[in-house]
């Protein structure tokens, strides 16, 4: 393992090597081994957002397919496509710079950073859904809407909806959080497969109570906003990391000798599409057969 | 190849760590791991005095059980930045920031951490998360007891939760990135023939430390962020009125904090590993076993937070899986009691200041140790949870575990860290009065906890003569650290030059110059011998250099 000379003498004059190590090997084995336990660290920071999605996903299991059920799977799959490619770019720079190609690098690494700007450009546009909608579980952080004289849609009980209907404006003068469809608590109910914590979390006096139900939709729409958030911020860092990159590569910096800045930056970034890899199933696939059939 | 150790350097005085630039920019951008250890050391010191001002604090409160000193909730604040300033601040970046940071590469033979950088940023970001929590004690504090229990912490309390919350996310960063330092300078930057198992029992114990913290620190942090997130949304997971579950909280918090405690002493094991060995001049008895439950403790650490949340309505079945467990974790811990003990059977032990505090640290860990099995067994821990029993148990682990090996090692190393030597009789006295000071002070919580007396509130009548047992043993104590502060600092000043090897051991440390040049050796080490050698097989003429020095003191 020590990768020390055998001659007792120091000696450091290769590029890029830094002064404490003997040879670019010690150096590329310490910088790879550290990247790797940083990702360690990543998933324990990212696995108590999962535990928490978890814990509550097995409690509230009707709420978070409800709430799942209005995030757009299209937008999520598209976001999958989008970043898979982007991690193969990123694998292609890695490649190219070990080829000493410095064209194709950059022209790899704008690849990536296209990708990963999309990534965040639809984000963008489905969290502004959600503050039209109502959606954002921060009182006060949502679209403001004036009341409506016609409010007939909140004389009906909230299991009662039409699926097929154009989607109503509810009027929300203060930009709280909304939810009123609880359709899929009364099919649970009659079919018999609401969970213990859900017979008392979502009624009252037996009755089903559409205040208690969103309140668990919206511990759906805070987990969504933390994970998918903090999934976020990682991308902005990686895109940070990518402009660093891009102007390194431009000046020709990187060949087969000296390639460890684009590999581990790479493992980061392919770090962070597992990531989303994981959150697209959990927050936009599970649950949509309760309301879509099958 | 026999070195001879006790020859005296003469000429210009030579070039080291401390001498080869005194501006303020190239102690701020050093890159070396021994000035990064001495400005956390200078750092962890300022909070420690903080924490000890808290301390007094309380214990000055305690002498009556009226409340006449502190307000109620001034007294709340009072413990609560007691323990996150002893805990956060002190306790965890202590020996593996301090120590750590300046022996282990040299130990290892090394010219650096790996990634010095790296290391340089931890020490910025244990800046920072200092001074984010420093201006938010100023501003007002906290007062939810340092373990932020939700809903009170989320919902109901109204002081700085959500800034001091903060303050500790980014110190985490701080400790994750230090053992992600010391896990690979371990891996790859050990010299020529320094096997694993000729690594000293003090690295080993900082590469388990590195472990936990790497794998625990995170979930602190997503934790602690979360908290904060849910006090300034106002909504989420740990509310209870709106469907959220506050002992998930308590379940994510100690899934860090439990291993924390072991971040809390098992460099203090590794520190006592050394000391009890080199001051007996003998080969450490047991070595892989000492090693491997180094490791054990930090596997099974992850293993037994659930006994912190015995009362707090978890199932039955939890309790004794935890309970069980919890036993389990105190086998390595007796392994290594049972090793150090072996290891001095039979050696020639000398009682200098740091081997005073080791034996200290033998004696006061074993009550910790044991009286933990109390807390851990599932009957008799209802009748002690949240009394002063748990104040004190917890104390005798962390103050009389990593606080006596901290100041042991500090002395240890004194003479490699600055060059000098510093008074044998005070630091002996001082040694003394911390272990009298200490068992007067916590011994009495002991029997007030199992008599019933609550933690975190008052008392009644009938307690106060040993609160006042307690507070004298606290006034003692103190005398006994302010004590090393001053001859420590007189000794830079006027303290005699300690020579490479004062001890006469054959550790890597012990064979550079003290101070240690930048680079730590003039030549790179090759290393020929096993851990705690005393023989010839070390290269050395340990025994002929302290005959002449008992023949130059006589």
């Amino acid at each position: 393992m020590s990768s020390h000379s055998e001659t007792g003498k120091f000696h450091y004059h290769e590029p890029g090597l830094q002064h404490q190590f003997e040879d670019m090997g010690q150096q590329e084995e310490s910088v790879s081994i550290g990247m790797w336990m940083f990702l360690v660290q990543e998933i324990m920071f990212f696995g108590g957002l999962f535990t928490a999605y978890l814990v509550f996903r097995s409690k509230y299991p009707m709420a978070f397919a409800a709430g799942s059920n209005h995030l757009d799977a299209f937008w999520g799959g598209l976001n999958t496509l989008v970043l898979i490619v982007s991690s193969l770019t990123m694998a292609l720079t890695v490649y190219y710079a070990q080829k000493s190609n410095r064209n194709m690098q950059v022209i790899m690494i704008l690849l990536t950073m296209a990708f990963g700007a999309t990534f965040l450009g639809v984000k963008t546009i489905e969290y502004r859904d959600k503050f039209n909608h109502g959606l954002v579980p921060v009182q006060g952080w949502n679209k403001r809407i004036k009341a409506e004289t016609n409010a007939e849609h909140e004389t009906k009980p909230c299991w009662e909806v039409d699926h097929n209907a154009p989607a109503i404006e509810h009027p929300n003068p203060r930009g709280e959080f909304q939810w009123t469809d609880c359709s899929l608590v009364k099919k649970a109910q009659d079919e018999g497969y609401l969970t213990n914590a859900e017979k008392i979390g979502y009624f009252s006096n037996g009755e089903i109570d559409a205040n208690k139900f969103r309140d668990k939709v919206r511990i759906f729409y805070y987990l969504y906003f933390v994970m998918t958030g903090l999934h976020a911020l990682h991308m902005i860092v990686g895109l940070a990391l990518m402009t660093w990159l891009l102007i390194v590569a431009w000046r020709g910096s990187f060949s087969e000798d000296y390639y460890m800045p684009v590999e581990m930056s790479g493992l980061y970034w392919h770090f962070v599409d597992i990531v989303w890899i994981f959150l697209f199933p959990l927050l936009y696939l599970l649950g949509r057969h309760f309301m879509h059939g099958g | 190849m026999q070195d001879a150790i006790t020859a005296e350097y003469s000429g210009p005085p030579k070039l080291n760590y401390l001498n080869n630039g005194f501006t303020l920019k190239s102690w701020l951008l050093t890159k070396d791991h021994k000035r990064i250890a001495i400005m956390y050391l200078i750092t962890v010191s300022l909070f420690f005095m903080a924490g000890g001002l808290y301390a007094s604090a309380i214990r000055l409160e305690l002498l009556t059980p009226a409340s006449d000193l502190l307000q109620t909730g001034t007294y709340n604040k009072v413990f609560t930045q007691h323990g996150i300033l002893m805990i956060f601040f002190f306790l965890i970046p202590s020996i593996p920031a301090v120590l750590g940071n300046f022996i282990l590469p040299i130990m290892i033979g090394a010219k650096d951490l790996a990634l010095p950088r790296i290391n340089l940023l931890s020490l910025y970001i244990y800046w920072v998360g200092g001074a984010f929590t420093v201006w938010a004690l100023l501003q007002g504090g906290v007062d939810t007891g340092w373990t932020f229990y939700t809903p009170y912490s989320t919902t109901f309390s109204n002081t700085y939760v959500m800034a001091v919350g903060l303050g500790i996310f980014i110190n985490g960063f701080s400790s994750i990135l230090t053992g992600l330092n010391f896990i690979v300078t371990v891996h790859t930057m050990r010299a020529p023939g320094m096997t694993w198992f000729r690594l000293p029992l003090f690295v080993w114990a900082q590469y388990a430390t590195s472990l936990v913290m790497i794998l625990g620190t995170p979930v602190i942090a997503i934790t602690v962020l979360l908290l904060a997130i849910e006090r300034f949304a106002r909504v989420g997971i740990f509310d209870p009125t709106i469907g959220g579950d506050p002992i998930l909280f308590q379940h994510m918090f100690w899934f860090y904090s439990h291993p924390a405690v072991y971040i809390m002493i098992l460099p203090g094991m590794g520190v006592i590993s050394e000391l009890i060995s080199n001051f007996s001049r003998k080969k450490i008895f047991g070595y892989e076993f000492i090693a491997f439950s180094s490791i054990a403790i930090a596997v099974f650490g992850f293993l037994v937070w659930g006994h912190h949340m015995f009362v707090s309505g978890q199932s039955v079945y939890a309790g004794l899986v935890f309970s069980f467990l919890t036993m389990v974790v105190a086998v390595p811990s007796a392994i290594k009691m049972f090793n150090w003990t072996a290891t001095m059977y039979k050696g020639s032990i000398s009682y200098d200041t740091p081997m005073l505090y080791g034996i200290g640290f033998m004696g006061l860990f074993l009550i910790g140790g044991l009286t933990g099995l109390f807390l851990g067994a599932i009957g008799l821990t209802v009748h002690l949870t949240d009394t002063y029993f748990v104040v004190a148990h917890f104390h005798y682990v962390m103050v009389g575990g990593q606080v006596i090996a901290y100041l042991g090692g500090i002395h240890y190393w004194w003479p490699k860290m600055t060059g000098k030597m510093y008074s044998e009789f005070w630091g002996k006295i001082s040694a003394m009065l911390v272990f009298v000071g200490f068992n007067l002070t916590f011994f009495p919580q002991f029997i007030l906890g199992y008599m019933g007396m609550p933690r975190r509130y008052s008392y009644p009548p009938e307690f106060q003569v040993l609160n006042i047992f307690s507070t004298a043993g606290a006034s003692v104590l103190g005398v006994g650290l302010i004590l090393p502060l001053i001859y420590l600092t007189q000794s830079l000043i006027s303290g005699k030059a300690a020579g490479d090897n004062p001890w006469m051991l054959p550790g890597l440390e012990w064979r550079t110059s003290s101070p240690p040049p930048t680079e730590n050796f003039d030549v790179m080490p090759v290393v020929t011998w096993e851990a705690y050698e005393f023989g010839e097989e070390s290269g050395l003429d340990l025994e002929g250099a302290r005959a002449n020095e008992s023949v130059r003191t006589v």
